[in-house]
């Protein structure tokens, strides 16, 4: 079990709000919307637990959409959506079949983990290349079934949300990794650490 | 010349300390860790230039910054964030900001901006 302490998490949660700041607003100016922004929530934990939490959603149906990326810094992102905001998103493209939402999702994910990914990297000065993102559609009880948590038994979460007021569209993002990735991140978070003192 | 470096991340105000001080020698700089910490050290010594994120806990930037002018009109604010959006940044300069900034500043970054900033 690897565990960040309090610096770690702290370099890591500043590394996430920029590169969460870079990929917001690409999305916003893709959605002509302004996005609030959150401050990300660090954690350690195992998938069991990241599936316990997700017993206390509200909505019984989601648009899960993932995103896997490699290089030293390896994992996948994960993009949540409730059925509300995926219908209210449609509202706001003007999309009218399940197809083409399906498609918008998609391409949100895609501009969003991206972006999120690579300017992370970017701030540990290394480099990720991505595989094509999968989108499923998930009622509430069949989270924990879902393929990409039974490839991970511990996970770095970066929890942090998606929120156009406006539009009441609302987002989860989750960035899964695993045990040798977690090694390499303490690695880099030391060295960042070591370069400010 | 007071500076105040108002951010929840320890990485990021130690990491803009350390640009400034490479900048400008050593200098009276002061930390804040969110916007009520920074209305209150603002209160108490009157800083020239403040160093300002968005998102923090308790006072957030937004709140923060006419609070920090109320009390110092003459100061100059600095909007240093992750939030590069369009509309974020009308917002602070609205707000009177002097620049919005997007993070990290690295020594580069932050002689261009000082220069900007006094010629504002």
């Amino acid at each position: 079990m690897y565990n960040l302490t309090e610096d770690e998490k702290d370099v890591l949660q500043e590394l996430m709000n920029i590169a969460y700041g870079n990929a917001t607003a690409v999305v916003a100016e893709m959605l002509d919307a302004f996005a609030t922004l959150s401050i990300p929530n660090i954690a350690v934990i195992p998938v069991n637990e990241l599936l316990e939490q997700f017993k206390h959603l509200k909505s019984q149906s989601y648009f899960f959409s993932t995103q896997a990326f490699s290089g030293e810094f390896s994992g996948e992102s994960a993009f949540f959506i409730d059925a509300t905001s995926a219908k209210n998103l449609a509202k706001h493209l003007e999309i009218e079949s399940d197809e083409d939402l399906d498609d918008a999702i998609l391409e949100l994910t895609n501009i969003l983990t991206s972006t999120l990914t690579t300017r992370l990297a970017q701030e540990m000065q290394t480099q990720v290349s991505f595989s094509l993102p999968s989108i499923s559609h998930v009622p509430l009880a069949e989270i924990s079934d879902v393929e990409t948590f039974k490839n991970y038994s511990q996970v770095i979460v970066i929890d942090t949300q998606l929120i156009f007021e406006d539009q009441k569209i609302n987002g989860e993002i989750f960035i899964l990794t695993k045990g040798e990735s977690i090694q390499w991140l303490k690695r880099k978070l030391n060295q960042i650490l070591d370069q400010l003192f | 010349m007071k500076y105040l470096v108002t951010d929840d991340s320890k990485l990021a105000r130690l990491s803009l300390i350390k640009s400034l001080k490479v900048t400008v020698g050593e200098a009276e700089i002061f930390q804040a860790e969110n916007g009520l910490v920074a209305v209150e050290t603002m209160k108490k010594e009157n800083v020239d230039i403040v160093f300002l994120d968005l998102t923090m806990p308790v006072m957030d930037g937004y709140e923060a910054l006419p609070k920090l002018l109320e009390h110092n009109k003459n100061a100059k604010v600095i909007v240093v964030s992750a939030d590069i959006q369009e509309k974020a940044r009308e917002r602070v300069i609205a707000l009177g900001a002097q620049l919005h900034m997007q993070k990290p500043i690295n020594v580069e970054k932050m002689k261009e901006l000082l220069e900007l900033i006094n010629n504002v």
